[in-house]
């Protein structure tokens, strides 16, 4: 019995071992590593036709240089879909709704991009501070903003990922109570919430994974500005 | 925790294609076990028989011998029906919460299911694979056969070989012959012409002794007339005329 509907995101522990380092593990044990074949079967084939897929579709807009990303961006694609998508399950715990996780994610990559840019090409990764075709007397005050934009982007990352999750998850378990609840006293209303909350649970697929999607592609526009 | 995953997540990107298969060799050093290679025998096509999408086949033939068709049904409900009544599970706002996402999985996979199969099934992503390496392999037994046909030919002309060097041989032979002629035809002209000029010559010396000789008979001859002989050999010419004149009236008169 929950005292409040928060406790949910509260990183559980049972006997003193977070699960939370289960949950993040979980993903890992869902592909199977495809065997040293020219055909595989249908599982392995399909694994592998989205995952070259998707990375051949976020490798396009980035040079060369960036293509080193392609491991790191592909993986983490991978990882935050799988977790999000496992969260939708019932009793489970999802890892990314923890900002402390998100964060994690978010900050180093971000300031890695930015110190690529910084090192490589300083000149460029600055001048991107100023958009072009600004008028003259905005020139200084458009600068300060673009900076404030710049340094808020691993937040920006990180909490739209938290936020978005937290809230979806949020949102079913709270419409789901209002069923369980509705179900006794008014049931043609608890069914009308049960169409709603089939509805709220078909858009938290999309949102798992799209959320999962934009950080990755977020990070990867990141990298196109500054490498 | 989360390296390995990127690794073993970078093992797959590695070993699922246009990564390269070179790097697959790279991993065989991590494997103990003896490299048994081809032929490898082919993965099953398709997984292993389930009913109603999650419960394995074997449960239900395992079960078969002792209780039944229905016997995995009744061992199904009745442990619904235990959790249930006894509370070990109780039903909250999860339940809908996952009758929801239940249904949602179900209507995905019914949907969407046939098609995502159709796009690696058979005859569509690996077939086109297949009939590829095939149509190298085709390509490379072709051209060795062609090689080998070519081979033998080029054989069989050697054997025809020394009919040509044969023609050959007379060729040259016949220009030589033919020079030689020409060069033989050429000294036996100057050497004519040699001869002739000699020839020529003498002939020239003979003519001219002669002409001169005569000359000088002539001369002689002439010189050595005097006036005596002179008068007489006219006087003669003279009746020898007056004779002839007269025989030639006579024959006119008659």
């Amino acid at each position: 019995m929950m005292v409040s509907f928060f406790d949910q995101f509260a990183s559980p522990s049972y006997l003193g071992i977070p699960n939370i380092a289960v949950a993040i593990a979980l993903p890992w044990v869902l592909y199977p590593t495809p065997p040293a074949r020219w055909i595989n079967n249908r599982l392995i084939t399909i694994q592998g036709w989205f995952i070259n897929r998707f990375t051949n579709q976020l490798m396009l807009p980035l040079n060369v240089g960036g293509h080193k990303w392609a491991l790191l961006l592909a993986s983490l694609m991978i990882f935050l879909i799988t977790i999000n998508m496992l969260g939708l399950l019932p009793y489970t715990f999802t890892p990314t709704t923890q900002l402390s996780l998100n964060m994690g994610f978010a900050v180093p990559l971000w300031l890695a991009t930015v110190i690529i840019g910084m090192r490589n090409q300083p000149t460029i990764a600055l001048g991107h501070l100023l958009p072009e075709g600004t008028p003259i007397p905005l020139i200084p005050v458009l600068i300060i903003i673009e900076t404030i934009s710049l340094l808020i982007r691993p937040l920006a990352l990180g909490v739209r990922l938290t936020a978005n999750l937290t809230a979806g998850h949020l949102l079913i378990q709270l419409i789901a109570t209002a069923v369980f609840v509705l179900l006794p006293m008014m049931p043609t209303v608890a069914i009308l919430t049960a169409a709603v909350l089939f509805l709220l649970t078909l858009l938290e697929v999309a949102v798992a994974m799209i959320q999962a999607y934009v950080f990755v592609l977020l990070l990867s526009l990141y990298l196109q500005e500054n490498v | 925790m989360l390296s390995r995953l990127v690794l073993v997540s970078g093992h797959t990107l590695k070993n699922s294609g246009s990564f390269g298969a070179c790097l697959v060799q790279a991993s065989r050093s991590f494997h103990q076990s003896s490299q048994s290679l081809a032929p490898v025998p082919p993965l099953p096509e398709k997984g292993g028989k389930v009913r109603h999408g999650i419960f394995p086949e074997e449960l239900f033939t395992l079960l078969y011998p002792k209780t039944g068709v229905t016997g995995p049904y009744m061992l199904g409900t009745g442990l619904l029906l235990y959790m249930l009544s006894k509370e070990i599970y109780v039903i909250n706002h999860e339940t809908f919460a996952a009758a929801s996402i239940g249904a949602v999985v179900i209507y995905g996979v019914k949907k969407f299911g046939p098609s995502v199969t159709g796009i690696v099934s058979a005859d569509k992503f690996d077939v086109d694979k297949v009939a590829k390496a095939q149509e190298v392999k085709d390509q490379a037994m072709a051209s060795l056969a062609q090689g080998i046909e070519d081979e033998k030919k080029e054989q069989w002309r050697v054997e025809g070989r020394h009919m040509l060097f044969d023609a050959k041989r007379n060729n040259v032979a016949m220009l030589l012959e033919t020079n030689y002629r020409e060069r033989l035809h050429m000294v036996t002209n100057e050497v004519k012409k040699r001869l002739d000029y000699q020839v020529e010559l003498q002939n020239l010396h003979r003519r001219m002794e002669q002409e001169h000789m005569v000359n000088w008979v002539e001369q002689s001859v002439i010189k050595s007339i005097t006036p005596q002989q002179e008068k007489e050999s006219i006087a003669k010419c003279i009746s020898d005329l007056k004779v002839l004149a007269k025989t030639t009236q006579a024959r006119a008169s008659v």
